[in-house]
């Protein structure tokens, strides 16, 4: 963007970093959501390398490997632990290096031989336990809450997008545009968000792919969810159309993209920044609420809903299952809610009153 | 106050004309009477429904009456109390036929209390009197004569007469009750009805199959009082309103809560109550149907005591949630019972859509067959509980063919068959591609939530084999919808099989039931074939030799000859390849509180369910007393029992 900051808002930037709660809280999400890009070399049951005859494989990204690609006898995709294991005991000069985790969030991993849960196990590496069917909780949780905040994101950015650009031009137009996209947008709120989602996506014809399935997703809650942003959008742009400044830069020329994008846009930007870390918020409950209902992604898709789900069914026999997937979502609302408050708070101009 | 001017006054007329005149003209929400046109169809085929006299009853008839057999139930039993059971979904309809009316808990709102002419007992050895009271087999001239109990009355207190059953014939003949199977079976399979007189009539079967009897004897009659309103419009106009039938539970419009519950009310003055068979049956007062949608909230309503049995269907259940261990069954509140029975078995298993693309090709399906590791499903899932089913078929005296077993989990032949499919490469996620860059996959879908752990071990262990498999979970009306529509890849069901002699092949394998005009005459594939939806075909086999064997077999009167043909349809079934056997249940486990009580023996020898012959009762002071000693800590004695009586070596 080339939006030059403001004096303000840098003075706005410095008291986010002033404020520790928030400041935290968001390094602690960025850093996970900058882990979790590369989270395939941390929590995966793909070797990161494996050294077979002197050539070395890197199986991470690459297209998978038959068991026959290292001497085994199985055409499937190689095991890594049972080949360290192999070569190990065997002493070997063949070597595999696994991430942190070796599981990845599908694969069935039963010591006992039973699909059940099983209790956390730090020798077995599985931090947190496992699910009904013996799936790593850690790996499923993981990937959960990264398709989780990566639509989250999607969601925000979509949502901005169209709301920005419908409140901006309501409020910048006006007239008999405002007046009928006000009555259209009362109209749309009104229909059930929830409902649709629900019914557009018994619909959808199951041969898409799962990463279709959750763009769609993201479309239908997009689709109604970006009408409240509009009435803030509306209104701070009447507002500011009517300062001098704006008449100033229209007596001079400037044209309406100009105005818009230069002069409105960058002086309406801090009512809209505190408002995404709660549309962040809304839109990772949304998604758990749907997984959970069993209207979200489709299985074995990881989810924190499906987790929760689970849990809820296994309360008495793996609690581990329910407080795993209750405490991810509780940590990682919290964390959102708490850089929201900083944000809202260092955007507040009346600087000296504590916010309660 | 508001003035009507007289032009809006017109406006109003209008309109209200307009809205009168809308609608269809069968859609006039009067009351018809259609007794006019019924008689006018009998008139119209003097050949299928005749009219005689008692005089015209053959002398030499042997007539049973069945009541030879032991009771059934327990002596004990008291009537009385509610039994509180929960439904996976609402019924979409209170109508027994029609558009929608095969939901899940069907047997729930008719199936277990619907009474037919006679039945067999549940512990085999002959059949016991229904709403018969006695009735006369004539192999030579293909009938059935039965005589109705004159003490029959429907559920609304109208009389069951031999008109009902003529009505019936009429009923399930006519396109008004948008049901082919019905219109196809009955059509097919009776060739004449006879009315003596009011409580006397003969059904004429068109094949003198070793079973001849079960064809007429396990009919419904159909109360005609009920149907004068039958026409085109059946389906919306009867949606809601509840057929009487000749059973001992009904259901008022005021205990219908949409969507929420139904409560089934038992009638003190039911006819059969002193029945020698029926006396110890259907004993509490109320039946209180209420919809819990999620498998585990109706456990946690098991466990806080308000609903009453629990079928368990999965070892975690059993072993885990439910222990030896655990308070309320280590004090005796809840009772754990293992009931082995026998008998026709439920065949869950995946069935493949043979019409879709890919799944058209028979090396596809028996690649699937070979990718679809349920050994490791029952061993390490089941806990070993479970048996490997071998065919759609089993439990089939003689009928069920004796060496054909399912095709084991074996990787290099499912990847042979697919490769004969063209399907040679993996790609980059295992999956196998063929030239044209289609990806080995299909959508298993089903409505059986309770087993989606099931299907993510079907599909990691199938990806080992190259195949995806996409879940899909649907919830049960929406899926049996998209079964019955054949809109389905691969679908995960079973279906209850019909406690009979020998396996119905018709309606699973005949292509009338898979397409319109399947065949030309000549046996080719018609190309303009269209689907046929609302059928249980669901496999979409369409065989034109198997349609030869299927008609043979149903026509046979030799049961040597059936047995021969059975065998070469599921030898033929299984070359098809479109079924993979899953597993099967050789015993039903029930957890129920202490107060429900059932007979010495626990249930019979041809039950699926623990509750289907409604031998229980409720025993409403062991209620109070269990509930009172379980806030109190008060222990009883555990029950944890086997049942094996009908246990096969």
């Amino acid at each position: 963007m080339g939006i030059k900051f403001n004096p303000q808002t840098i003075k706005k930037l410095r008291r986010f970093r002033e404020i520790k709660r928030g400041y935290y809280s968001f390094i602690i999400l960025a850093t996970f959501l900058l882990l979790s890009l590369f989270g395939e070399l941390l929590i995966n049951n793909r070797a990161l390398i494996v050294s077979y005859e002197g050539s070395l494989y890197f199986p991470t990204y690459s297209a998978f490997h038959p068991g026959t690609d290292f001497g085994l006898d199985y055409p499937y995709e190689t095991n890594y632990r049972q080949l360290q294991q192999l070569w190990r005991d065997t002493g070997s000069q063949n070597w595999v290096l696994m991430p942190i985790i070796p599981y990845s969030a599908f694969e069935n991993d039963a010591s006992s031989g039973i699909f059940r849960p099983e209790a956390p196990n730090l020798e077995k590496e599985h931090y947190l336990g496992t699910d009904t069917t013996s799936r790593d909780i850690l790996a499923r949780l993981f990937y959960g809450t990264r398709i989780a905040l990566v639509f989250a994101i999607g969601f925000m950015l979509a949502v901005y997008l169209i709301g920005v650009a419908v409140g901006c031009a309501m409020g910048y137009i006006g007239g008999t545009f405002d007046i009928l996209s006000q009555r259209v947008i009362e109209i749309w709120s009104n229909i059930p968000f929830l409902y649709m989602v629900i019914i557009v996506f018994s619909v959808i014809p199951d041969a898409f792919t799962i990463f279709t399935r959750i763009l769609i997703l993201l479309s239908v809650m997009v689709l109604f969810s970006w009408t409240s942003m509009t009435y803030y959008m509306r209104t701070e742009t009447y507002k500011e159309k009517s300062r001098d400044y704006v008449s100033a830069a229209r007596v001079l020329g400037a044209s309406n993209t100009r105005i818009v994008f230069r002069h409105i846009l960058p002086n309406v930007l801090s009512t809209l920044v505190t408002f995404m870390p709660f549309t962040i918020v809304a839109a990772i409950s949304a998604i758990t609420a749907l997984d959970f209902l069993g209207f979200g992604l489709p299985p074995p898709t990881p989810s924190l809903g499906e987790l929760l789900k689970q849990g809820t069914s296994t309360l008495r026999t793996a609690p581990w299952i329910v407080m795993s997937a209750f405490g991810t979502l509780v940590i990682l609302l919290t964390l959102v809610t708490f850089v929201g408050e900083a944000i809202r708070e260092s955007f507040d101009p009346k600087k000296f009153t504590v916010y309660k | 106050m508001m003035k009507i001017h007289g032009w809006k006054l017109l406006l109003l007329v209008a309109v209200t004309l307009l809205v009168a005149c809308g609608g269809s003209d069968q859609d006039d929400g009067e009351a018809r009477d259609n007794t006019q046109e019924v008689l006018d169809f009998y008139a119209a085929n003097p050949e299928l429904f005749t009219f005689a006299t008692p005089a015209d009853i053959p002398a030499d008839l042997v007539w049973e009456d069945g009541m030879d057999l032991p009771e059934i139930g327990s002596p004990e039993a008291k009537k009385g109390g509610t039994f509180f059971q929960p439904i996976e979904d609402f019924p979409p309809t209170l109508r027994f036929v029609g558009p929608d009316s095969n939901f899940s808990s069907r047997s729930w709102i008719s199936g277990f209390y619907k009474m037919t002419w006679a039945l067999p007992h549940p512990d085999g050895g002959g059949y016991i009197p229904g709403i018969a009271q006695s009735w006369a087999i004539s192999p030579d001239t293909k009938t059935v004569y039965i005589k109705i109990n004159p003490n029959a009355r429907w559920t609304d207190d109208e009389p069951i007469t031999a008109d009902d059953q003529m009505f019936a014939l009429f009923f399930y003949l006519s396109e008004y009750i948008q049901a082919p199977f019905y219109n196809n079976h009955y059509g097919n399979e009776y060739t004449n009805i006879t009315k003596y007189d009011d409580h006397t009539f003969s059904m004429t079967v068109t094949n003198a199959k070793p079973d001849m009897a079960e064809f007429v004897l396990f009919l419904n009659p159909v109360p005609q009082h009920f149907y004068k309103e039958l026409g085109t419009d059946f389906p919306e106009r009867y949606q809601w309103r509840y057929e009487p039938h000749a059973g001992p539970y009904f259901i008022d419009d005021r205990n219908i809560d949409m969507g929420v519950r139904i409560v089934l009310e038992r009638k003190r003055d039911w006819w059969a109550k002193d029945n020698k068979y029926w006396r110890y049956l259907f004993n509490p007062d109320r039946i209180n149907l209420t919809v819990i949608r999620d498998a585990s909230n109706r456990y946690e309503a098991f466990r806080a005591g308000n609903v009453d049995i629990m079928t368990i269907a999965t070892a975690e259940m059993w072993y885990d949630n439910l222990p030896e261990t655990d308070r309320d069954v280590a004090n005796g509140y809840i009772h754990k019972t293992t009931f082995y029975n026998d008998g026709p078995r439920s065949n869950w298993g995946l069935w493949m859509n043979s019409s879709r693309p890919l799944l058209d090709n028979v090396e596809i399906r028996q690649g699937i067959q070979y990718a679809a590791n349920w050994d490791l499903v029952i061993s390490n899932y089941f806990r070993g509980d479970m048996d490997r089913l071998n065919g759609q078929n089993q439990g089939y005296p003689d009928f069920t063919h004796p060496t054909l077993t399912a095709r084991p989990f074996d990787i290099p032949k499912a990847l042979e068959h697919f490769a004969n499919a063209g399907f040679v490469n993996r790609g980059p996620d295992g999956i196998l591609v063929n030239e044209q860059g289609q990806r080995l996959a299909f959508t298993l879908t089903s409505n059986y939530d309770r087993f989606s752990d099931v299907f993510t071990i079907l599909k990691q262990e199938a990806i080992k084999a190259g195949l995806d498999l996409r879940i899909e979970i649907l919830d049960g009306a929406a899926g049996f919808r998209k079964l019955q529509e054949k809109q389905h890849d691969i679908y995960f069901v079973s279906f209850s099989p019909v406690l009979s002699m020998y396996p119905d092949y018709w309606q699973y394998f005949h292509s009338d039931n898979a397409y319109d005009d399947a065949f030309l005459d000549d046996g080719s594939v018609n190309p303009d074939r269209k689907l046929k939806p609302q059928t249980n075909n669901v496999q979409v086999v369409a065989d034109f030799e198997l349609d030869q064997w299927i008609e043979e077999y149903d026509r046979s009167e030799d049961k040597e000859r059936m047995i021969e043909l059975s065998h070469m349809i599921q030898q033929r079934h299984y070359e098809y390849a479109s079924f993979s056997p899953g597993f099967v249940e050789t015993s039903y486990r029930t957890a129920y509180w202490r107060w429900v009580r059932w007979p010495e023996g626990f249930n019979y020898r041809y039950t699926t369910y623990p509750y289907e012959l409604f031998v229980h009762w409720i025993d409403t002071d062991m209620k109070t007393e269990t509930l009172q000693a379980r806030a109190a800590g008060r222990a009883f004695e555990p029950h944890i029992k086997v049942y094996d009586q009908f246990r096969k070596p």
